[in-house]
């Protein structure tokens, strides 16, 4: 990657406004690159990541075992994972549900089916109306892995393309529960989020995503196929500068550095 | 109070002459919102029963590849392990080596999956199985049907992906087809201690892919890797041993194998009537590795290599394993070796450079001079072979790939007495073979 090129960059939905705005503000002191950035989610950044269609992949999970096997194969390297925000995953409902706070296993129990009626938890007797994200995006998976525990969403939960579109849904829906980016979560009304029924239930807020209180919390990444160099090179160490972390902040993300 | 009278009655029939039109405004824009709301609903649902319908499709998986090719041998009529021996009389050759169409229903613990081969020979069964995976840990799972056998690296790296055109000669002599009839037990996770060990093993037919059993035994293969991967150094090291533990039965009462005792070298029989129907092992060990390095900005590349040795039951003309299909055939017990190595560099995104080395020695015990001695009863395979391939692939783009290969292969010279079917062996045989590839995958 030679100055003067094209970086590309596609992946996760959850970064794709960080995304834009770091290649906006690197364009503007660095006219003679050109940083083209597409969101699609996750799976699909790691699948063009594999394709060679892409040059950067943002992703708001890991990349798995099986995708690094076929980074392995194609190009005989493991990928490059770089940290380069956080982000809290944050529980929405509408903001004229009575219910405030869940726990980790009740949410669980939520999406997969086994709790179906607000009255469950403490709300109006009325069914629980799921939305969550499609299977290509990283929110999905981390949810699914990490709240879920691996286990599988019910089949009623609406997926929806994008986090934004979730926020839209579940502000629309009295009795809606959706997921996403704590970035996105303007307009409706965070679950305060409990680890266990003993313990105190926190916001997705900077200061508890930091401090580690907020139980569902993850990294946001940027893949490459082989070790950055040249004009890529220089971008990512800018996006992990003071800078490049201020945009983080601006955004609504959480620094890494 | 007719002054006042006026403007009321003006003011009231303002306001009924706005209010009667807004009634009327309101109640159809209430019924239109109504409509639309059912609207809304009557498609939500359309959605829902959509959606079950698109996430019962989605486990159904579509693959598949063709590989079209023109090959050039350096003579007419050639054994060839580059794709197949050419046709008498043929040095030149169109061909579709491999037209796989692989569909895999992902049940996400359970999985079905079929794959066919359609080439200008016909259509063959190339996977058939079905596999399951216990839902606690994700990390064990079994396998049934017609898949690749557990051994070693090259079996089981796919033909599409695979930088060379072929497999070396080893694993096409040791395992035709690379498929086999059986079960095996898988051991391999994402996360702690199976992420970085990992087994795969268990019992076969021992025959050829799709061929019925033969005999009452059954073949253990299995293999113990590791990978380990060095995310900072930008380097994985991964690797594994591998054991084949099987036997085939003998059709006749012969059973040659090589006189350890004698200084002259060549094949002495047991023909004692209890050889017949008797066991021969068929044994053999590997050891395999495979490194890979990033070496910005031109980009990874990759070291990988075999060893196998064993004893391989096989025929007085052919090392392939014993498994004949006219009766009384003796059976010849040959110690062999071979090895690979393989060095893969990426240039860019798009270029891909090989140099292939394997070496396959079906008869360890004997020397290229023990072969043709006037007496000796040693045979064409008895001789050793050793492949140079140099090769070029180019991604044209996520699908297709055009691939350039030269092999170069080498065959150990036998005696300068020797005659017959031997002789031409004397010298190094012009037998290299040039490959132009396209393959398309999907």
């Amino acid at each position: 990657m030679q100055k003067g090129e094209t970086i590309t960059v596609k992946g996760s939905d959850t970064m794709v406004i960080l995304a834009q705005r770091w290649a906006e503000l690197y364009m503007s002191k660095h006219p003679d690159v050109t940083i083209q950035v597409t969101g699609g989610g996750s799976g699909t950044g790691i699948s063009a990541l594999i394709n060679g269609t892409t040059d950067i992949c943002n992703s708001s999970r890991p990349m798995k075992k099986t995708e690094k096997e076929k980074l392995k194969q194609r190009y005989n390297t493991l990928g490059v994972e770089i940290k380069a925000a956080k982000d809290g995953l944050a529980v929405y409902v509408n903001e004229s549900l009575p219910v405030n706070e869940l726990t980790l296993m009740q949410i669980k129990a939520i999406y997969t089916g086994k709790i179906t009626n607000w009255k469950e938890v403490g709300g109006p007797d009325a069914r629980i109306i799921l939305y969550g994200r499609e299977n290509n995006s990283g929110t999905y998976v981390y949810f699914k892995d990490n709240v879920l525990e691996g286990q599988d969403y019910s089949a009623t939960m609406q997926s929806l393309p994008g986090t934004a579109a979730v926020v839209n849904a579940v502000g629309k829906d009295k009795y809606g529960i959706g997921y996403g980016g704590a970035a996105y979560g303007k307009g409706i009304k965070f679950l305060k989020v409990k680890k266990n029924e003993n313990t105190p239930g926190y916001d997705p807020t900077a200061e508890n995503i930091k401090n580690g209180n907020y139980p569902i919390t993850r990294f946001l990444y940027l893949y490459t196929r082989s070790k950055p160099s040249g004009a890529m090179k220089e971008y990512i160490d800018w996006i992990l500068s003071p800078e490049g972390q201020e945009t983080v902040i601006k955004v609504g993300y959480f620094p890494v550095r | 109070m007719y002054k006042k009278v006026i403007p009321l009655l003006f003011l009231l029939f303002l306001l009924t002459a706005y209010s009667l039109p807004q009634s009327t405004d309101t109640l159809a824009t209430k019924e239109e919102l109504s409509e639309v709301k059912g609207a809304m609903e009557g498609m939500n649902e359309t959605m829902l029963e959509m959606k079950t319908t698109v996430d019962a499709l989605k486990k159904i998986k579509v693959s598949g590849y063709l590989q079209a090719q023109y090959q050039v041998a350096d003579s007419p009529g050639v054994s060839s392990y580059a794709g197949g021996n050419f046709p008498t009389n043929v040095k030149s050759r169109y061909s579709v080596r491999r037209g796989r169409i692989k569909v895999n229903y992902d049940n996400d613990l359970t999985q079905y999956v079929i794959q066919i081969d359609v080439t200008q020979s016909g259509v063959g069964i190339k996977d058939a199985y079905l596999s399951i995976m216990e839902p606690w840990m994700r990390t064990a799972s079994l396998t049934a049907g017609i898949f690749d056998r557990p051994f070693g690296f090259e079996i089981s790296y796919s033909s599409s992906n695979r930088e060379s055109p072929e497999r070396s000669r080893l694993f096409q002599t040791l395992f035709p087809g690379e498929r086999e009839l059986g079960a095996k037990l898988e051991l391999n996770s994402a996360e702690g201690l199976f992420s970085y060990i990992n087994f795969k093993g268990g019992f076969f037919n021992g025959v050829l892919n799709t061929a019925n059993e033969n005999n009452r035994h059954k073949d253990f293969i299995g293999r113990l890797g590791f990978q380990l991967p060095f995310q900072e150094e930008n380097l994985a090291i991964d690797g594994g041993f591998s054991l084949y533990s099987g036997k085939v039965t003998n059709n006749s009462k012969y059973l040659y194998s090589i006189d350890a005792n004698s200084s002259t070298k060549q094949y002495i029989v047991d023909s004692l009537s209890s050889n017949y129907l008797g066991h021969i092992g068929r044994t053999y060990y590997g050891g395999d590795i495979q490194i890979y390095y990033d070496i910005p900005p031109i980009g990874g590349a990759a070291l990988r290599g075999e060893y196998i040795t064993g004893e391989q039951p096989g025929t007085s003309s052919s090392n392939v394993f014993y498994n004949p299909s006219s009766a009384n055939t003796p059976v010849y017990k040959r110690k062999f070796n071979g090895w690979y190595l393989m060095y893969i560099q990426n240039i860019g995104l798009k270029n891909q450079l090989i140099l292939k080395y394997d070496v396959l020695d079906p008869n360890s015990d004997v020397e290229g001079n023990d072969l043709g001695k006037t007496g000796t009863n040693l045979t064409v395979a008895d001789i050793k072979f050793s492949t140079l391939g140099i090769g070029w692939v180019y991604h044209w783009d996520s699908n297709v790939k055009f691939v350039l290969y030269y092999d170069l292969v080498m065959n150990e010279k036998v005696n300068s007495s020797a005659s017959g079917s031997l002789a031409p062996y004397r010298d190094d045989i012009k037998d290299n073979v040039f490959t132009l590839r396209v393959q398309y995958k999907f």
